[in-house]
């Protein structure tokens, strides 16, 4: 069953870092400000230095052993040597995954916010790395004024000579799009984010092909997270080396904890992985809310499975860890909820967030997800039967795995793993007899 | 089951409703349609630009009746049906006419547990009208949506898909209320790090006016 974790944080000195993906500086959107601090120096070492070959900036992302920042914790630099060999006349293209619509997690519009050259320097130099001469960066519709403030921002960039053609006067041409989305969850979905960059219906493709082989218009493309790309430019400038020393050795590196929910400090915070999670909560976070008791955690956006206040006993911030301790690190997007909170309430408002995002391609999905909102619902207002939790796992059971796209797990993973570390609540709200009218038969006796 | 059936006439009355706009009203000015060319040329073929270019047509007509699609599609150079399952697609996209101000008010996930339904439900008792309504005045539409990637600042709103309105309380609805019945909008709202509180004290881009720190708020009595 369950594997106890070792209990001891991976952070190392975390109450020391420095920070380098939101640093405490001033100003630091502000294009002058960024390269006072020595913004894009990395970026035209890179153009300039023979030493920085495309296969060699690949190289040190994949030494550094950076990991997908968007959900799946997919290898940044295994990711980028899928793309085919360079063919000129063949387009290739990034996107940048701005879509950021899982629940709890808050972290790339901070990003966009207060270093948007960081996530451009990342961008070029992934360009620069692949050869791509094209990036898409999708931000979600409802972001509208961050788009303004990047666009500003890229436009000067463009004036500087950085984004374009033949960049500072080398062979290496690329241009950098905003792109904004129109409020759909299921965008973020990689596939389906290239369909809706189309300009179709955002309905995600069945895979294999990936991306790298048949991407945006049948081309070869590469997609990672805001932060994955932000992280790229702090790995050339400081090294791989020094990227993998930092948190968890398997999952290294800087890392945003969006937390939110029931704690005194609520917001972003940058440490290194492998956190312990309740100095997240107790340290970082300024503890619960009126000195209320933990409850539950949510430990990388909606989709991960909720642990219990017993089970984060020494659970750190980790893909291994978590998994082992039965969950996810997902988006790093944390909900902690104090002892007040109703389970039910919310379990049923978040299959509601599912059915409603649901593109409606698959019938496990389209259907599952209206069935698990239907059930947890009718369970809330008490008029459910205890059989009804079984229903609803053995519904679980059958989405997982069997559609296009992963939103169907997404979906029954809250539903499965809620019920199973929750029971008592669940039973406790729903009728206590297994056959129907037999409470009638009860009170007769 | 026959009632599932809608009378044709009725059927074709909803998919072909009366135009809102008169032929002169349905054109992109000069300027607009260097803005379109623009967004073509960003993609290699013409139909990436169809999204930007329905929000510039939301923007000019408030929102995208049958006859508005039709005017993108064209002038994007796609066919209608592919320009009009876009615009259905898409939540952001009002197919039908809401007020002025639209208050998008996320009650999912974290906003839930910290009080978003309060919000919702204060701000319905305020102007009268149910979530999904629009008010007598056609000033406000009231809706509920799905996480806005906002939650350390939870409860929050958007206005009419643009600003957001984060950490709110009933003063602060009542605040903004009156902002937008002034014809007023409200500030944008830097979200301070927490972390940058003892650092930078704070707000840490001077050309934002507003900046909100992440301090506890009320919690909301019931999780619903
Ligand atoms: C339903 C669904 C929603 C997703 N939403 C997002 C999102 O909002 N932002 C994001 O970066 N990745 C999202 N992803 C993950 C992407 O598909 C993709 O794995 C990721 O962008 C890859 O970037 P990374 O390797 O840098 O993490 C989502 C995945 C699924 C299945
Ligand atoms: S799993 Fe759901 S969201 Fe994904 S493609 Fe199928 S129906 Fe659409
Ligand atoms: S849950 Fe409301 S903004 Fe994320």
């Amino acid at each position: 069953m369950e594997v106890k974790p070792t209990g001891q944080s991976k952070a190392g000195d975390w109450k020391n870092f420095q920070r380098v993906l939101l640093p405490p500086v001033k100003d630091l959107h502000k294009l002058e400000v960024y390269e006072a601090e020595g913004g894009y120096q990395t970026f035209r070492d890179a153009l300039s230095t023979a030493k920085w070959t495309p296969p060699a900036v690949t190289e040190e992302v994949q030494q550094s052993v950076l990991r997908g920042r968007g959900g799946a914790g997919f290898p940044c630099g295994l990711k980028w040597t899928f793309m085919p060999p360079v063919d000129e006349n063949v387009p290739r293209f990034l996107c940048c995954n701005a879509d950021e619509s899982e629940p709890g997690t808050f972290k790339d519009r901070q990003l966009m916010e207060y270093n948007p050259h960081l996530v451009f320097e990342g961008i070029l130099l992934a360009c620069y790395a692949m050869s791509i001469k094209t990036a898409y960066i999708y931000v979600r519709g409802e972001f509208a004024d961050w788009i303004t403030h990047m666009e500003a921002e890229l436009e000067k960039v463009y004036a500087k000579g950085y984004v374009g053609q033949n960049i500072l006067g080398s062979e290496f041409s690329t241009e950098i799009v905003i792109h904004k989305g129109a409020g759909a969850y299921i965008c973020g979905e990689e596939s389906s984010l290239m369909d809706s960059l189309e300009g179709k219906r955002a309905y995600p493709r069945v895979k294999p092909p990936f991306p790298a082989q048949k991407g945006i218009w049948g081309y070869p493309t590469t997609i990672n997270n805001v932060e994955t790309l932000a992280c790229v430019p702090l790995i050339l400038r400081y090294g791989g080396e020094w990227f993998s020393q930092i948190g968890a050795e398997r999952h290294p590196g800087p890392v945003l904890y969006g937390i939110s929910g029931h704690v005194n400090r609520p917001g972003v915070y940058e440490y290194p992985t492998g956190m312990l999670i309740t100095d997240l909560i107790e340290q970082v976070a300024g503890g619960m809310r009126n000195g209320k008791k933990l409850k539950a955690v949510v430990p990388g956006g909606s989709s991960t499975p909720i642990l219990t206040a017993a089970m984060i006993d020494g659970v750190t911030m980790d893909a291994e860890t978590l998994r082992d301790a039965g969950s996810m690190m997902g988006t790093g997007g944390m909900l902690i909820m104090d002892e007040d909170t109703d389970i039910v309430a919310w379990l049923r408002r978040v299959t509601h967030f599912y059915h409603h995002e649901s593109c409606g391609q698959c019938t496990p999905c389209r259907e599952g997800t209206g069935w698990l909102e239907n059930i947890v619902s009718r369970i809330e207002e008490g008029e459910g039967n205890i059989r009804d939790l079984d229903l609803l796992v053995d519904l679980c059971s059958q989405m997982e795995g069997r559609t296009v796209c992963a939103l169907a797990d997404a979906a029954a993973w809250p539903v499965r793993y809620t019920i199973e570390r929750f029971r008592e609540e669940f039973e406790a709200r729903c009728r206590p007899s297994l056959v129907p009218g037999a409470e009638v038969m009860e009170t007769v006796e | 089951m026959t009632n599932f059936i809608k009378d044709p006439v009725v059927m074709m009355a909803e998919r072909n409703p009366d135009p809102v706009f008169s032929n002169d009203e349905l054109v992109f000015s000069d300027q607009e349609k260097r803005l379109i060319e623009r967004w073509k040329s960003q993609y290699p073929t013409v139909d990436g630009a169809i999204m930007r270019v329905l929000w510039l047509a939301q923007e000019k007509f408030g929102f995208l009746p049958p006859e508005v699609i039709r005017l993108t599609a064209d002038e994007v150079g796609i066919p209608y049906a592919n320009a009009y399952g876009v615009a259905t697609f898409y939540t952001q996209y009002y197919k039908k006419k809401r007020g002025k101000h639209v208050l998008d008010v996320c009650t999912c996930f974290s906003c839930q547990v910290c009080g978003g339904y309060d919000i919702l439900h204060y701000l319905e008792s305020k102007l009268g009208i149910h979530v999904g309504e629009t008010t007598d005045d056609g000033l406000f539409t009231l809706q509920e949506v799905e996480c806005l990637g906002a939650c350390g600042s939870a409860p929050m709103l958007q206005v009419t898909n643009g600003r957001y309105v984060m950490d709110l309380t009933h003063e602060r609805v009542d605040a903004l209320i009156d902002t937008l019945r002034k014809g007023k909008t409200p500030e944008f709202t830097s979200v301070t790090l927490p972390q940058d509180e003892d650092e930078l004290g704070g707000n840490r881009r001077s050309d934002v006016k507003e900046f909100q720190a992440s301090s506890p708020r009320p919690v909301s009595e019931t999780v619903r």
